[in-house]
Formats: structure tokens, C-alpha cells, sequence
């Protein structure tokens, strides 16, 4: 075992943020996909509601007032790409969480590392798996028949404004780890998939739904991203109030849970 | 020359109305080894934590290296190696790729790097295509503690935090860490604080010894001046019962030169020359009527002096590391 080892370290270089983040991103990507398990339950489902949907509503559009015309699996797609984002979102919560019982993160945090490199990447990552599901669901809708008048372009956008919804829930569950270091109480926040996607205009229009659900629905941001989504996959670009709107909307979700997450971070690793 | 040394000033650390560490100093110079003792709770762990910048203190202040844990924790970072008690690892990554992580975010450029992770894993034998193959959630405790030990080695430096790193081990992997901690030392002139509940570590390692006991320093110095402080060798008896013991006490209490301990069933006399002494002791508990169950002769250890400072004994032992004689023999 006599290996020469220098004890000078002075002429190294510390890492730039840039490839820090690179770095980090490449770990948390590895952890990730080596761990598949955590991921694919919400891909699955996803897929099975929507062929249910598919099977159950195909021809709903005969007979519901508003949806005249259009194909039932364009105006239920968005609700499958959100349902999907909503709960692959827990992911990067879940890595940030493993890290901090396994004591990992301590160990990171012993390197000269950026913290917010740190934050920044397990986001990246997180949004990089909720587009490669959201890809796959589209392509599913595309099979099933939906045929947007945006072409992929709109098919894109679509998919854009799914991840920042994914994103927003992705910052709440990392700042959840990040403040609680609990497993738990990371995974609670996928409970907010059911109140998104079902206290809103899910299977009919808004102005199909009672009273009550419809007051709901019009405090639910999920409401104003569906519509946004629909009129892309349904419309096209006419509409652009309804889709500003709803980029607008996730855009501040986004905003706002990053922001947490952030807070959160400043508070795990503030040295008490 | 390069700074290795740790200064610490009145160092305190408060969780609420509790104190975890209260106004600690000690010097640790630049090359030395310095072993860091105490029994469960007595602020080790805090104190590393605080030296490695993982937790902010709440009064006094110290430097590693020449930089202030308050207010250069980077700078401290970059020249401190900290393997904790809680060893912290990716269980989906293999050991070459968390090395080579933790090399590039110290900024080892990728070719001194990849050099840098083939020499550690051959260090810490690491290195079967086998192990390296698999992920590190697959490896057992003492493969896990030599990895931890790896990565804190990968940015070469100056000075090496190891908080119980042996811990878990078997002994034959225990004496492996020794060697190289001893190496590290000796041959690169690291600076080693190390804590652990092993005192036979602490006595073969360090080069000076602190003991923490409730948050203070209770005592502090080599391990030759501490054993020192307790007499030169003691006689060990333990009767048939509590009582016997305590009779015992009253018979023999004289002949300790510092105050006898007393165990349960076993009673420790501290004497200069505990051959020559051993007839008197022999005789006294005849002559009341005590019997004996074993009698050993031990040259104090740094277990006898732990015992002294914290009223409590370090129950994990180095199999066969005490040298004590024993003599089992019934006295009636």
C-alpha cells in the first residue's frame, strides 16, 4: 500500500458553478434511472387512464355540448400530460430526501460545492423525467388519433406547459425534503394531484359543471393550464388570451415553489 | 510551510437551554494525531461538526488550517477530509463513480482524477473489477467505512477529520485503518483528529488525547502522562458478591495510592509495584474471611483513566490489544 501521496492542494482549482451543475446533474440522473421503480408506477397509470378514457368517452364528443366536432381524446389528453407531470413531479423530492437519510447530502455539503448548483440540478433532472413521460403519453394520444391543428409545434408547447406545472409541484416536494428530511412528508405532496385534476374541468367543459364544483374549478390554477393546453391540441394558436394564461399560471406556480425550495435550502444547510 | 494546525478557543455550541459543547479549547499542531474521547453524548460528534463547518457554533472560535470555521468554511472545506460516524453514500452509485464525483467537484481536473480514483481504490482495497462493479448499496459495513475513508481522502488534505472510523469493523479491517491513518500521518504529515470509542485506537494512534465528558474537556494530554496520572500498574479483584467487595473496600482501601474503584463485585487498587504488593493484598482478605473469585495484575490503560474523569467505562475492547495478567485463584 505505499502509494505516493501529495498533501499540497492549494494549486486546485475549485469547480465553476456551471460544472458543478453538469456534475450533480449526471449523479442525480444515474440515481434516478438506476432506481426505476420510482418513476414508471406514474407512467403506468397515466397510460392506463387514458386508453380507460379512450375506451369509456371515445364518443363523448357526439353528445356533450361544446365538444361537437372534436375528438374526446384531444380534450382528455391534457389531463392525462398533467396527471402524469403531477406525480412524476414527487421524484426529484424523493432524491433529495434518500440523499439526506442516507447522509449523503451531509457529504456533498462537506465539498466546496454550490448550493444552489445542488438545488438546480435535482430540478433539472426532475424536469427532464416529467418531459420523457409527458413525450411518451403525447405520442400515445397521437396513436389513439389526436391530431393537433399546431402540428409539433403545438404538441411541444403542450408538453412546455405540462413540465412548468410538474416543475411547480417538483419545488414543493424538494423544498418539503429539504425542510423535513422526511420521506413522508415529501410523498404527501402528490396528494395534491387529486384536487388538481379532479376539482376542475377534467372530462367536460366549465361550463358543464354544477355550481359548486364550477366556483371550485375557477380558484383551481389546473383549470386555466388545461384550457391553455385544450385550445392548443383542439383550436390552435386563436385563442392566445386563453393560452397566455395558462403559461402565465405555471409559470407562477413555477416561481413560487422554486422560491420555497430555495428558502428551504437556505435553511438545511444554514449551519444552526 | 503549510498550516495544519487546529486551534480551538472556548468553543460552545447550545441546542436551547441544552449545551452540547461548553467553552472547549485545545491545540491540535500541524502533523500530530489527536485522539478525542468521551462516552455517548459528550459532544464529540458536535464538536467535529462544528470544526468540519457542518454546524455554526454558538459562542468562542477556532481555526483548521489557519481558517476560521465562522467565517471561511469554504476555505475550510477545501483543506479538511471529514469522514463521519454516519457514513453517507449513494447506494445506486459504484465507488469509482462517487470518487470521481467528489475529486471533480473538488476540482481535480478529469485526468488527474481518474489517476486520483484508481490510486485510492487500490488504497483502500477497493479495487476487485468485481466491487467495482457493483453498486455501493451492495457492500458490506467495513467496504462502506473504507470508501467513506477514500472519499475523504480524494483532495489530498492537510487535515484529516475521522470520527469513530472504525467503528463496525472486524479487527483485522480495523487494524488495515490503523495502518493507514498511521501512514497518512507519518509519511504526509496530515494532521489527524480522531474520535473513537475504541481506546486501544486512540492509545496505538494518538499522539495526544483529550477525554469530553458532559460538553467540557475533562483532561488532556499524551497518553503516557494520563495513565501516568493514575499510578503505575493496579490489582484487580473480583469477589463472589457486591458485598464481599464492599468489605474488601474497608480492608485494602490504604493500600491504593489514588482512590480504589469500585465495581460492583470488582474492586481496582492503583499501586507502584503490584507483584510486590500482591501478597499483602492476599493476606489482608484471609485474614477477614473474604474469598476471591480472579485477581489480575494490569498496567493501567486509558480505559482505567476514562473511568477516572467520566465515572464510566468504554465497554468495546480491541480483543487481546490489553496487556493484563490474570491470575485466577480462590482465597479463602
Amino acid at each position: 500500500m505505499a502509494i505516493a501521496i501529495a498533501t499540497h492542494n492549494n494549486a486546485i482549482p475549485r469547480a465553476s458553478f456551471g460544472w458543478q451543475f453538469w456534475l450533480l446533474t449526471g449523479r442525480f440522473l444515474k440515481t434516478v434511472l438506476r432506481n426505476p421503480g420510482a418513476a414508471l408506477p406514474s407512467l403506468l397509470i397515466s397510460i392506463f387512464t387514458l386508453l380507460i378514457y379512450q375506451e369509456s368517452f371515445g364518443t363523448a364528443a357526439t353528445f356533450i355540448p361544446g365538444l361537437a366536432g372534436n375528438n374526446y381524446t384531444a380534450f382528455v389528453l391534457p389531463l392525462s400530460l398533467l396527471s402524469v407531470a403531477l406525480t412524476s413531479a414527487v421524484t426529484a423530492g424523493a432524491v433529495i430526501v434518500s440523499d439526506i437519510s442516507t447522509g449523503y447530502f451531509d457529504k456533498l455539503l462537506l465539498t466546496p460545492v454550490s448550493r444552489t448548483a445542488l438545488l438546480l440540478s435535482v430540478m433539472f433532472v426532475g424536469s427532464v423525467l416529467i418531459a420523457a413521460e409527458l413525450a411518451l403519453i403525447m405520442l400515445l394520444g397521437v396513436l389513439l388519433g389526436v391530431n393537433p391543428p399546431t402540428g409539433l409545434l403545438g404538441a411541444l408547447a403542450v408538453i412546455g406547459i405540462a413540465v412548468l406545472v410538474g416543475n411547480a409541484l417538483a419545488g414543493l416536494g424538494v423544498g418539503i425534503a429539504l425542510l423535513t428530511g422526511s420521506p413522508a412528508a415529501t410523498q404527501s405532496t402528490s396528494l395534491l394531484f387529486f384536487p388538481l385534476t379532479q376539482l376542475t374541468a377534467a372530462f367536460t367543459p366549465l361550463e358543464l359543471l354544477g355550481d359548486t364544483l364550477r366556483a371550485i374549478a375557477q380558484v383551481n390554477p389546473a383549470t386555466y393550464v388545461l384550457k391553455a393546453m385544450r385550445t392548443i391540441l383542439l383550436e390552435g394558436w386563436g385563442d392566445t388570451t386563453s393560452i397566455m394564461t395558462g403559461v402565465l399560471v405555471a409559470l407562477v406556480l413555477c416561481a413560487v415553489t422554486f422560491m420555497f425550495a430555495l428558502v428551504s435550502l437556505r435553511i438545511r444547510t444554514g449551519r444552526k | 510551510m503549510d498550516n495544519r494546525e487546529i486551534v480551538v478557543s472556548n468553543l460552545s455550541k447550545r441546542y436551547g437551554e441544552f449545551h452540547a459543547v461548553r467553552e472547549v479549547s485545545f491545540r491540535v499542531r500541524s502533523g500530530e494525531v489527536f485522539g478525542f474521547l468521551g462516552p455517548n453524548g459528550a459532544g464529540k460528534s458536535t464538536t467535529v461538526s462544528m470544526l468540519t463547518t457542518l454546524v455554526l457554533p454558538s459562542d468562542g472560535t477556532a481555526t483548521v488550517g489557519g481558517f476560521d470555521i465562522r467565517s471561511q468554511p469554504g476555505e475550510v472545506r477545501q483543506i479538511a477530509g471529514v469522514a463521519l460516524q454516519e457514513i453517507g453514500l449513494d447506494p445506486f452509485m459504484k465507488a469509482p463513480e462517487l470518487l470521481l464525483l467528489q475529486a471533480q467537484l473538488f476540482g481535480l481536473r478529469r485526468s488527474h482524477a481518474h489517476d486520483r480514483v484508481a490510486e485510492l481504490l487500490s488504497l483502500v482495497k477497493l479495487n476487485d473489477p468485481q466491487t467495482l462493479k457493483r453498486p455501493v448499496g451492495k457492500y458490506s459495513g467495513g467496504m462502506r467505512r473504507r470508501l467513506d475513508l477514500a472519499l475523504a481522502l480524494i483532495h489530498r488534505p492537510q487535515v484529516l477529520f475521522l470520527d469513530e472510523p472504525t467503528t463496525g469493523l472486524d479487527p483485522a479491517s480495523r487494524r488495515d485503518i490503523w495502518a493507514e491513518v498511521r501512514r497518512l500521518n507519518q509519511e504526509l504529515g496530515m494532521t489527524i483528529f480522531l474520535t473513537t470509542q475504541y481506546l486501544e485506537e486512540a492509545d496505538a494512534l494518538a499522539d495526544r488525547i483529550a477525554i469530553i465528558n458532559k460538553g467540557q474537556i475533562a483532561v488532556e494530554g499524551t497518553p503516557a502522562q494520563l495513565k501516568g496520572q493514575l499510578g503505575a500498574e493496579s490489582i484487580n479483584i473480583t469477589f463472589q458478591s457486591t458485598e464481599d467487595a464492599q468489605q474488601a473496600l474497608g480492608v485494602l482501601a490504604d493500600l491504593s495510592v489514588t482512590p480504589p474503584q469500585h465495581t460492583d463485585s470488582m474492586l481496582r487498587l492503583y499501586v507502584q509495584q503490584a507483584a510486590a504488593m500482591l501478597p499483602t493484598v492476599v493476606a489482608r482478605l484471609q485474614d477477614a474471611g473474604i474469598a476471591v473469585d480472579a485477581l489480575t495484575l494490569t498496567q493501567p490503560t486509558l480505559d482505567d483513566v476514562f473511568l477516572e474523569v467520566t465515572g464510566q467505562r468504554l465497554t468495546v475492547r480491541e480483543e487481546g490489544a490489553k496487556e493484563e495478567t490474570t491470575l485466577h485463584s480462590t482465597v479463602a
